[in-house]
């Protein structure tokens, strides 16, 4: 009787060694891309833990609660004429800047998503790869930028919908009454944006300590417009000056009051009352400190070191 | 048991116009305070695992941030995997990884998610990035820990990541600054074990330290440099052989060294005497008849051989009498 081999074993160890990549490259827009959903993901504390989510959700949330509010009371009110319910509903105007809890959230998550690449060195990693430092501008504006865009118009839509829907004249008679918000809420939700994300991104790109960006950020549009409010009140009542302008806090909000209104100061609160030129002022200063702000950041990150 | 080997080799990746993984011609950069960091850099290193060797502040760094195109020479031209770095500053970098010598690491990510990014930022596609974050986690030994912060990581851990954020885009060449510094033993030797692995997989590896040991354990060929200039370049095995040393240790007479010293130099052999007893003879540049030449003096001057032994200089020698030299 011969010997029966043992039969082998069944199992068995696969060294798959190194497999290299064959699929698909993008270059540096792919690049790019990658690094702005990075910074939408880092400011809304997605892949973080909870506590990085607390504050930025909270903070958006509480953008949002007026107009789920004013809907709420509409939709309660729907049967009641606008001039019988003794409620103020705010306006698409009104809505665009109106919470200071946007400024904020950027105030927060604009030194977020940059601060911690300087401070934890992150940088010379960020450019050995295809990206050059205006990339990364690019990516990061774009990112707190695309944030505030879309947390400031998505309420307005949201107040649009909800009062098409309950309007007592019916749903295309309101849109048709309303067309040329249409255009006025994105153009001055965009300037809003614009104006936010690349001050916030350029005062962060200074220091690498969160709590100090976020500050100056704050300090930067609160102080100006601190003064330009004490030079304001010192002129006398019902006269304007140029000066009011400088409230850099209420800049963007001139510019929609010009989108909206074709006027500045439609609130008479600005102290640039009767100033001629003042739209053109507020214009040119809006363009002036965005374009400092660019500078600054291209100035910043013109060069990657390792 | 068995043990199944990849079904089949790995191509290596393709390269550009030339094979040379690195060539410069007259390359010197001076930065605007007036530090000139390279001066007349002219190398061409083949692919392989190469040693970048310098002391702090021989211009490694500077000759990596010129490869990587984030600076321009202030002279003089610089390939890398065959094609010029100033055609395409930016692009040049998709084929590359790096690693570099500092913390810079962010810590609040997890390995797997600070990996996957990386690959994203280097062009894959999410969804492979994420993939390939997995494999080459799994690559360096980080696969249970791929879902840790890595703020929580030991510094050989903090290494690997480094290391894997490096390879996630498949690259051509990695450029590793110190990979082994603030290493434990049993860290070095398993990242030396890593990077001595890259070549086997069709990436190029640059290896810069100032640690001659792990140049001579991991890579194929070296370059020196002190001071931004370049001391010596080639194949560590050509090197360690051209500049051998052949010990021979004798008795007998009293002033036999002396004699044999003497005798060798008549012959046009230098020597040097270490002590009583043992002479180091200079073989370099000789083939192996030298040997017979010493064998037959020592029986000549009539003394005992005790010992012939073959010595190789090792790179530190190198480097310091290439150093030496005006």
């Amino acid at each position: 009787m011969s010997a029966v081999a043992p039969p082998a074993l069944g199992g068995a160890v696969y060294d798959r060694g190194y497999r290299p990549y064959e699929g698909a490259r993008g270059g540096r827009s792919a690049g790019r891309w990658a690094l702005w959903r990075l910074t939408l993901r880092r400011a809304l504390g997605l892949r973080r833990s909870w506590r990085q989510k607390v504050l930025p959700w909270t903070l958006l949330g509480l953008v949002t609660i007026p107009a789920a509010v004013d809907l709420g009371v509409r939709y309660a009110t729907r049967n009641t004429p606008l001039s019988e319910i003794g409620y103020e509903f705010l306006t698409f105007r009104d809505y665009v800047g109106v919470s200071t809890t946007l400024l904020l959230f950027v105030a927060v998550s604009a030194p977020d998503v940059i601060c911690p690449d300087r401070h934890d060195r992150v940088l010379p990693l960020i450019f050995s790869r295809p990206l050059t430092g205006d990339d990364y501008v690019l990516a990061k504006v774009g990112g707190i930028f695309t944030l505030v865009f879309g947390f400031s118009f998505f309420p307005q839509v949201l107040l649009y919908i909800g009062q098409m829907l309950v309007n007592e004249d019916g749903s295309l008679t309101y849109v048709g009454d309303h067309l040329d918000v249409l255009w006025q809420v994105p153009v001055s939700v965009a300037i809003l944006a614009l104006y936010y994300s690349v001050v916030s991104v350029a005062v962060a790109s200074l220091t690498d300590r969160r709590i100090v960006g976020g500050l100056a950020f704050l300090g930067v549009l609160f102080i100006p417009a601190i003064i330009a409010g004490a030079i304001v009140e010192a002129t006398n009542e019902g006269e304007g000056t140029i000066f009011g302008v400088f409230n850099l806090l209420n800049l963007p909000l001139m510019l929609r009051d010009v989108v909206f209104e074709g006027q500045i100061d439609v609130d008479r609160d600005s102290g640039l009352s009767g100033v001629a030129g003042a739209g053109w002022a507020a214009l040119l200063l809006y363009v002036a400190i965005v374009g400092t702000g660019v500078f600054v950041l291209h100035r910043r990150y013109r060069e990657a070191r390792l | 048991m068995t043990v199944v080997p990849p079904a089949a080799a790995i191509p290596p990746p393709p390269l550009g116009p030339t094979a040379s993984l690195l060539r410069t011609t007259a390359l010197s950069h001076t930065y605007p305070d007036g530090t000139t960091a390279i001066t007349d850099l002219a190398i061409e290193v083949p692919r392989g695992s190469v040693g970048l060797v310098g002391a702090n502040g021989a211009g490694k760094t500077t000759l990596f941030r010129l490869m990587l195109g984030q600076m321009f020479p202030t002279r003089g031209t610089i390939e890398v995997v065959g094609l010029p770095v100033a055609d395409d500053p930016v692009g040049i970098r998709s084929r590359l990884g790096y690693m570099p010598e500092h913390d810079c690491l962010p810590n609040d990510q997890s390995a797997a998610d600070l990996v996957a990014t990386f690959g994203e930022l280097a062009g894959l596609p999410a969804q492979a990035a994420r993939q390939r974050a997995s494999d080459v986690l799994d690559l360096v030994g980080l696969d249970e820990a791929r879902f840790r912060p890595v703020g929580g990581f030991s510094t050989g851990m903090r290494q690997r990541a480094k290391l894997a954020q490096a390879l996630v885009a498949d690259p051509e060449l990695v450029l590793l600054d110190e990979p082994t510094a603030g290493l434990d033993p049993v860290g070095r030797e398993e990242m030396l074990d890593l990077v001595g692995r890259l070549a086997d997989f069709g990436i190029s590896v640059l290896f810069a330290t100032h640690l001659l040991d792990d140049v001579q354990r991991v890579c194929d060929h070296v370059v020196m440099i002190d001071a931004g200039r370049l001391v010596v370049a080639g194949p560590i095995e050509a090197l360690v052989e051209r500049t051998g040393v052949l010990r021979v240790e004798v008795g007998g007479r009293a002033d036999g060294i002396e004699a044999l010293v003497s005798a060798l130099a008549e012959r046009s052999v230098a020597a040097v005497a270490v002590d009583a007893h043992i002479v180091d003879v200079d073989i370099s540049g000789h083939g192996d008849e030298v040997l017979d030449v010493v064998r037959d003096l020592v029986a000549d001057l009539g003394l005992r051989l005790y010992a012939l032994s073959s010595r190789h200089h090792s790179l530190d020698e190198l480097f310091v009498e290439a150093a030496q030299r005006p």
